[in-house]
């Protein structure tokens, strides 16, 4: 029994196959399932009524499928050859067959089928490949990886990109971000990712967790989040199963802060909130990634003016690190649309008019049409509105992180 | 220009690693050299003379500077510092080590580029006008059309294994600067009576062993249906080409043996199941296509004009520049520079690493950091304001790229030749440089407009079908000897040389273009261009000069 790499839902198993080649025309059938040339089919079919096996026919390169037009009913299978695997016409004919004349059972590609064809074979409509002998039809099953989505229409059944962009870009995404994902998980087994608990966020903790990635996550806790906020941090952990380690800061330089200014002095000037900011977020993450190589955000272009220019891969000089923004070229509608298809818990804030989320006394919900940012620190002007966590700190902030 | 989004830059990227993954299975003897050739050539790496020659495409012509700057690094640290800008507005590097090509080919994916589909038997790069978005004489930017058809032919996955290479090219303007009559598939872009955008659509034209210029066979063709009518023409020739001789596998020879009225027929009856389909153009995907190529933020006229008259009196050589390599741009205040490739010496479309960085330069101070490549091996700043030129001028010149050659004598197409193709004859150039040579500068303005292509063997890359003067290198007996063509061009008048008599010897390749040139100086009437001169006269007469020893014989 040869072995057949098989493609059912975009998924290849390896499989015996019971059928047998007959390449002549007229020579006497075997018993079993048999594939007989088309043109015997059509010459004497009813005559095979009788027989206890299955009927498939092939086809050879030069003859035109049309023959097979109303004659595919009780029809096992279509085999297409390829003498040579240089000889393209058979994925005319898949195509065809296909499209034009709605064979939608088993279509095999027989002959010098070779790996590096495949992934174009099953383009083509082609869902069965008799490989050339003596190759390894396990390797030869992952050419359907080569490639995840593709500009044009084919017989495939794909959405192509020249004809749903959006939905071809959304995709691209998301495999691109996996991509980076494991390209930062191998080139620095120590990077820690810093979740808000952001919807983003959330996302890319999904995509990590997903992956089975060595990415550390935390996140920090400043003592103003909203419960809501906190409560993701309950609702990630049950669902991915992962560790979220939650930095806290130093009570007393809070305490500190507190006695000299007030409990309320973001509102006072940029300075002191800054200092605020400062306390109690971009301390603790310089703990959290002190001795690291890498460390990764959710951060996207499209949220805030002062991220408009943001790479997917930076260098974090201050700290000496490199710093990955893996979502940098999603938009809000991306981060939503990966969340709905893979049911990723969201903080609740966000379906209440929060599309940024900060400490709870510096956050408000946005009016419609008003800017994602607006409800951050929404007092002052939008090219201040960072907390400091990705600007470079001072010579000073960094001793004091030591 | 058109930028990648996620979905370019993920197929690219795949690319890369599917390409390394089988050049990694190559190199371990998992790949026989049988099984791998499609692969490498299909990711532009074909085996040369002397090492694996790398071509790049350059889509439709249209480069940023930080590509070139890149062009320029892989000629610097993977290739001898230097690139060759080619006939279909490629670049290619002659000494490439397999070793290292995917690594090349990701660092081109990091600045949108890839080397996809520019050899092999399947679509290539697509072509046209390299003046596409500025020409005074455009009808229609081609760009976006070229971009819908380099996406919609990438990884297309029926016609990947074709019976031979399938060339398109597309033009936009009264004038054709994009030679579409000798493409495998072209198409003439005009608007309707009803201002609608539609498409001419000729097939079978070609270079090569047997030069054919494409006859029409669709007129009026929907823009929104142009890939379905391409589907429709590539299923055709995938199906019927002829795949038992390399030599008659061109989709001309198809076209040409049952007649272009029956394939445009054959198209015809295919295409009715197609048209409308899904792979119909969607104004969405247009819109955003065209989006990429709308006009920068050009200076206003007033602004950007400047009058140069004094400059010009003053530098005779500023002078002959603005007359040669500068032409006119959409808007007044405007230009399009061409920064010549044809210096005598180096072979015509070579430029070293320096000199693409110095292109890329000029590119960002005096033409909104973007360059096209022509079919002719040049490079051309596209969006130049007219007081910046002398200042232009003088900086080209500097960097060696102000040869004020365009159109004349010394402005050679070649191909590579016998000196780096394992396909060649015959050297080209050589040739090249020894025509370059043999006229001065006064000569060249003297003679005026004259296209000499050079191609080292009958493949025709050099174009010698469509020179007013054509060389072609042929071999005799393992010797190189050459025959001479005239009247050939490749504009929208596109005609074939006719070859002139017997070959001829290397050294005798200058003469016999001088004698030509002769002919046309002594029998030109004044304003006349050596190829209105040749096509008003006929061959004869040239056919005379050409063998000055048989006329005395007779």
């Amino acid at each position: 029994m040869s072995r057949l790499v098989r493609l059912a839902d975009r998924r290849a198993v390896v499989a015996g196959d019971g059928f047998t080649l007959v390449r002549e025309s007229g020579a006497p059938l075997p018993d079993g399932d048999v594939i007989i040339p088309a043109a015997d089919w059509i010459a004497r079919g009813e005559a095979l009524g009788g027989r206890s096996g299955r009927t498939g026919v092939w086809l050879g390169p030069a003859e035109d499928p049309a023959i097979l037009k109303d004659r595919l009913a009780g029809l096992a299978l279509v085999a297409v050859e390829f003498p040579k695997f240089t000889d393209g016409r058979g994925y005319s004919i898949g195509a065809l067959l296909r499209r034009r004349y709605g064979w939608t059972g088993e279509l095999r590609a027989i002959g010098e089928v070779l790996r590096d064809q495949l992934f174009y074979l099953a383009r083509a409509g082609f869902d069965a490949f008799a490989l050339a002998p003596g190759r390894d039809a396990e390797a030869a099953a992952r050419a359907f990886e080569d490639f995840s989505i593709a500009y044009q229409d084919a017989s495939d059944g794909r959405t192509p990109a020249l004809a749903d962009r959006a939905a071809a870009a959304r995709e691209a995404k998301i495999v691109r971000t996996r991509k980076l994902l494991a390209r930062i998980a191998a080139a620095h087994p120590d990077a820690a990712f810093a979740s808000s608990l952001s919807a983003e966020d959330m996302v890319l903790t999904d995509l990590i967790a997903r992956a089975g990635l060595p990415i550390r996550v935390f996140t920090l806790d400043t003592g103003r989040l909203h419960a809501e906020t906190l409560g993701m941090i309950g609702e990630a952990r049950a669902r991915y199963g992962i560790e979220i380690e939650v930095m806290r800061p130093v009570a007393a330089e809070v305490e500190a802060h507190v006695a000299a200014h007030g409990a309320h002095a973001f509102y006072e000037s940029l300075e002191l909130r800054k200092a605020c900011c400062f306390i109690r977020k971009v301390e603790p993450l310089n703990r959290a990634l002190a001795g690291r190589s890498a460390w990764l955000t959710g951060q996207r272009r499209d949220q805030a003016v002062t991220r408009g220019a943001l790479p997917e891969e930076e260098t974090d000089t201050a700290r000496g690190m490199a710093k990955f923004n893996p979502l940098a070229d999603w938009s809000w509608e991306d981060v939503l649309a990966y969340a709905a298809r893979f049911e990723v818990p969201l903080n609740p804030l966000h379906a209440r008019g929060y599309p940024s989320i900060g400490c709870e006394p510096c956050t408000r919900a946005i009016r419609p049409g008003e800017d994602p940012r607006a409800g951050r620190w929404w007092w002052e002007q939008a090219d201040k509105k960072e907390c400091g966590l990705h600007e470079q700190p001072s010579a000073q902030s960094l001793e004091s992180a030591a | 220009m058109y930028r990648y989004d996620a979905v370019d830059k993920l197929i690219v990227e795949e690319r890369v690693d599917q390409f390394r993954d089988q050049t990694r299975r190559f190199l371990a003897g998992e790949l026989s050299e049988d099984e791998f050739k499609p692969l490498r050539l299909q990711n532009g790496l074909y085996v040369q003379r002397h090492a694996p020659m790398l071509r790049v495409a350059i889509p439709y012509g249209m480069l940023s500077s930080d590509q070139l700057r890149v062009l320029a690094r892989i000629a610097r640290d993977y290739d001898r510092g230097y690139g060759h800008f080619t006939t279909r507005q490629n670049i290619q590097y002659n000494w490439i080590d397999l070793a290292q090509a995917p690594d090349i080919l990701a660092l081109l994916a990091t600045v949108e580029m890839h080397a996809i589909q520019t050899s092999g038997n399947c679509i290539r790069n697509t072509t046209t006008d390299h003046l596409a978005g500025v020409a005074a004489d455009e009808r229609i930017d081609p760009r976006p059309y070229c971009e819908l058809m380099r996406q919609w032919s990438t990884f297309n996955p029926e016609f990947a294994y074709l019976p031979r290479k399938f060339k398109v090219a597309f033009n936009g303007a009264a004038e054709d600067r994009a030679a579409t009559g000798v493409h495998d598939l072209a198409f003439e872009l005009r608007h309707d009576a009803a201002g609608e955008v539609v498409m001419d659509v000729s097939a079978g034209g070609g270079q090569g062993r047997t030069p054919r210029i494409g006859p029409v066979i669709k007129r009026d063709l929907p823009w929104r249906e142009m890939l379905t009518y391409t589907e429709a023409v590539l299923r055709a020739y995938n199906r019927w080409g002829r795949r038992d001789n390399l030599y008659k596998a061109r989709i001309k020879i198809l076209v040409e043996a049952i007649g272009p009225e029956r394939f445009a027929a054959d198209v015809e009856a295919e295409w009715a199941h197609l048209k409308g389909g899904i792979a119909q153009i969607s104004e969405d995907e247009f819109a955003r296509i065209a989006a990429c190529f709308a006009p920068p933020a050009y200076l206003p006229d007033d602004e950007a004009y400047a009058d140069l008259a004094a400059l010009r009196l003053a530098h005779r050589r500023f002078d002959a520049w603005l007359r040669r390599n500068v032409v006119a741009h959409k808007r007044p205040g405007y230009a399009a520079v061409t920064l010549s490739l044809k210096r005598t010496g180096p072979a015509p479309g070579d430029a070293t690493d320096a000199e693409m960085d110095a292109a890329a330069d000029l590119a960002d101070r005096f033409s909104l950091g973007e360059l096209r490549v022509s079919h002719h091996q040049n490079l051309i700043l596209s969006d130049v304001a007219r007081k910046d030129l002398f200042a232009l001028w003088q900086a080209a010149e500097e960097a060696g790229l102000a040869e004020p050659n365009v159109g004349l004598v010394t402005d050679i197409i070649a191909c590579p030749g016998g000196d780096f193709c394992a396909l060649a004859n015959a050297r080209a150039i050589p040739i090249a440089t020894a025509i370059q040579e043999r006229f001065s500068p006064a000569r060249q303005e003297e003679i005026g407009e004259l296209a000499i292509k050079i191609s080292g063997c009958i493949n025709s890359c050099g174009h010698h079908h469509v020179g007013h003067i054509g060389v072609l290198g042929v071999d005799k007996n393992g010797e190189e000897w050459y025959q001479i063509l005239v009247g050939g061009r490749s504009d929208s008048k596109v005609a074939l040389g006719t070859i002139l008599g017997r070959s001829i010897k290397f050294e005798d390749v200058p003469g016999m273009v001088e004698r030509l040139v002769g002919v046309y100086l002594a029998h030109r009437t004044p304003g006349e261009r050596f190829i209105d001169t040749a096509e008003r006269i006929g061959v004869a007469p040239f056919k005379a000069a050409a063998y000055p020893e048989k006329a005395v014989a007779a």
